[in-house]
């Protein structure tokens, strides 16, 4: 078989180039910006994926992490009462107001008081072993690596939050946050920062549990009671859901991604189809001449067709490329950034959905590949 | 025994026109092409259509070849009438039995002289070997076996339009249908062409169709005929022994 679509494709590649470019930016910004987005949303649950509790227990309505209320300490006894249950710790969570050494002026931080003990579930994943139990220590804190300029700190240093001293005793990575800047402390720490008298008890308490599987079945469990106060449990897959939703959706984030997404996609799809009608206009002589030899319009349409996937997989190529070594950049200068699989194949999906939808513009011009205006 | 310039058909006409009409319509104006014109074709001919720019004989021979419908009459081409075919099985027909050369060479940058007379033949349903073989064939017959692996922007316009022809003749057609294929060439390069295509006719026994208003090729056609307004004038047999008028048909 002559490779027509190919040969055609190698030979006149100036003239494919816009197409393969478009489809090539549209990839790379698709792809950017969807590891932009789970990167920062992410950002949002890091306190759920960072961790290694399989149930969460917060107040009832809480939408995202940082909107948690505070509910009766008491609860952690009767959860610890589930045969389920392995370990039970509190969480508090504490906006706060810091003050560092440097003319920064106020800086809103997001308190995060923890169990510093080596077994602790909170930011398991997160919080190198070290750093965690320099915690114990009173009104020690760890921050990320990011936001020490945003601080005004450096290591070792001293700064106040809510007008306490905390001395700032290691310096982490990945703890970004969405809005604020997280600050890790131990349980102690958190409540000797918590200037609110009505704050008594924990924000969330977080429970891993023997067999992991069975987070949904304990949480809808451990619910059902009501004798100490307004208290609701999630999954941690729930939970990180939810808050990621509410970012995503409640905030309007979400509504300008797929805005952006979708004019993305429409640019590209009109360059690429007028470069591929063109493509077929140029042809259409030939098309028309192998039509009047009886070639059917069918195959004369797989041409087309054959050409638009070359020009979405070659786009796909250099998007691919370019879209690694951005990413690259991107992590070196702690912009956050996350590719997962899924997010990827629905990037390639888009990409080659719109090849698709501009070969099948094109392949309409074919009609004008009518043999008889050969006969003039 | 029939002679030898068979002037009566020996068998049913390769190409039968009965009364064929054909009007384009363009915003008010109504143009009448073609006024019932009837018309047979032998097999194994090579026949001129010559006449004024204008006069139909493009038209006439889109009608004969299946590319265009008629508004009135009727077709038979190999037995068929065409006028019964749908699109797919015109398609269908040209692929079997119909090779084409245009005024325009229509070949595709991309390709070698050699894949461009392998192209079709891959639609035919050919093996692979086969429409090598006679991509290679036709390509000698034409006398391009040295340049086969050049593309059309390596070839001058005479060697251009001999890979069209044997683009054609590779599918091994009972028709062969050739609009203007010398307009575009000098004088020695159109003498090539006609002499190519009436060896096709002779050698092949392939029906010749050709279209022309360069009275140059006349000489070389078993058969002229001349038309005017959409009608044949005359239809001539310039090598016949007796070289004279059959009478007008229709
Ligand atoms: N598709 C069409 N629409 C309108 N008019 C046409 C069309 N095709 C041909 N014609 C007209 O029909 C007449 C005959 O055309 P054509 O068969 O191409 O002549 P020739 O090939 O003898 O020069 C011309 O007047 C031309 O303008
Ligand atoms: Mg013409």
């Amino acid at each position: 078989m002559v490779a027509l679509a190919r040969k055609t494709l190698i030979y006149e590649w100036r003239r494919f180039l816009p197409a393969m470019l478009a489809v090539g930016f549209a990839g790379l910004l698709q792809l950017l910006q969807i590891a932009l987005v789970l990167g920062i949303f992410g950002s949002t649950s890091l306190y759920i994926t960072g961790s290694s509790a399989d149930v969460w227990i917060g107040y009832p309505g809480t939408q995202s992490v940082g909107s948690g209320r505070t509910i009766d300490a008491d609860v952690e006894s009767h959860v610890l009462m589930d045969p389920a249950v392995q370990r039970v710790e509190p969480y508090i969570w504490v906006d706060g107001d810091w003050r560092g050494p440097a003319e920064t002026g106020g800086v809103s931080v997001f308190v995060s008081g923890i169990d510093p003990s080596a077994d602790g579930l909170m930011f398991s994943k997160a919080l190198p072993a070290d750093l965690r139990a320099r915690l114990a220590e009173p009104d020690a804190v760890v921050v990320d690596r990011s936001v020490l300029d945003q601080l005004g700190v450096e290591l070792g240093q001293t700064a106040t939050i809510n007008g306490h001293p905390v001395r700032v005793v290691g310096i982490s990575s990945g703890l970004r946050a969405l809005g604020g800047v997280n600050v890790l402390c131990s349980l102690d720490t958190a409540r000797r920062l918590d200037d609110d008298p009505a704050d008594a008890g924990p924000t969330y308490l977080v429970a891993r549990l023997r067999d992991p599987s069975q987070a949904e079945a304990v949480a809808a469990r451990l619910r059902g009671d009501t004798a100490f106060g307004p208290y609701t449990t999630w999954s941690a897959k729930d939970f990180a859901k939810i808050s990621v939703r509410y970012w995503l959706f409640d905030t309007g984030a979400g509504a300008g991604v797929l805005f952006l997404a979708g004019i993305v996609f429409l640019v590209g799809a009109v360059i690429t189809s007028q470069t591929l009608i063109a493509a077929v206009n140029g042809s259409v002589r030939e098309y028309a001449t192998l039509n009047a030899l009886g070639v059917g319009v069918g195959a004369l349409r797989k041409v087309v067709l054959e050409q638009a996937f070359w020009v979405g997989a070659l786009g796909l190529l250099g998007a691919g490329a370019l879209g690694v070594v951005l990413m690259l950049l991107a992590r070196s200068q702690d912009v956050p950034v996350v590719l997962n699989v899924p997010a990827a194949l629905a990037c390639i999906l888009l990409v080659m959905g719109l090849a698709a939808v501009s070969g099948l513009a094109a392949m309409r011009s074919l009609r004008r590949a009518d043999p008889a205006t050969l006969l003039r | 025994m029939l002679t030898a310039t068979s002037a009566t058909p020996t068998s049913a006409p390769a190409l039968l026109a009965e009364g064929v009409s054909k009007a384009f319509v363009s915003g008010q104006q109504r143009t009448q092409v073609l006024d019932g014109l009837s018309l047979s074709l032998n097999a194994g001919e090579l026949t001129l259509i010559s006449g004024p720019s204008g006069c139909g004989k493009s038209t006439l021979l889109a009608i004969l070849s299946g590319l265009q419908k008629v508004d009135s009459g009727r077709v038979h081409a190999l037995g068929s009438e065409l006028g019964l075919l749908d699109l797919r099985a015109l398609e269908r027909f040209r692929l079997q039995h119909t090779g084409f050369v245009f005024q325009g060479f229509n070949l595709f940058p991309a390709l070698s002289a050699f894949e461009q007379v392998e192209l079709p033949l891959n639609h035919m349903g050919l093996s692979r070997v086969e429409a090598r073989r006679r991509a290679q064939e036709s390509l000698e017959e034409v006398g391009l076996a040295h340049r086969m692996r050049l593309r059309p922007s390596e070839l001058s316009g005479g060697e251009k339009q001999r890979v069209a022809i044997a683009r054609a003749l590779a599918k091994e057609p009972e028709l062969l249908f050739a609009d203007e294929p010398t307009s575009a060439l000098d004088a020695a390069n159109g003498q090539m062409i006609i002499d190519i295509l009436h060896r096709i006719a002779r050698a092949h026994g392939t029906t010749v169709l050709c279209v022309s208003h360069d009275p140059r090729l006349v000489v070389h056609a078993d058969r002229v005929l001349a038309m005017e307004d959409g009608r044949i004038l005359s239809d001539r047999r310039p090598h016949a022994p007796d070289a004279s008028d059959h009478g007008t048909p229709s």
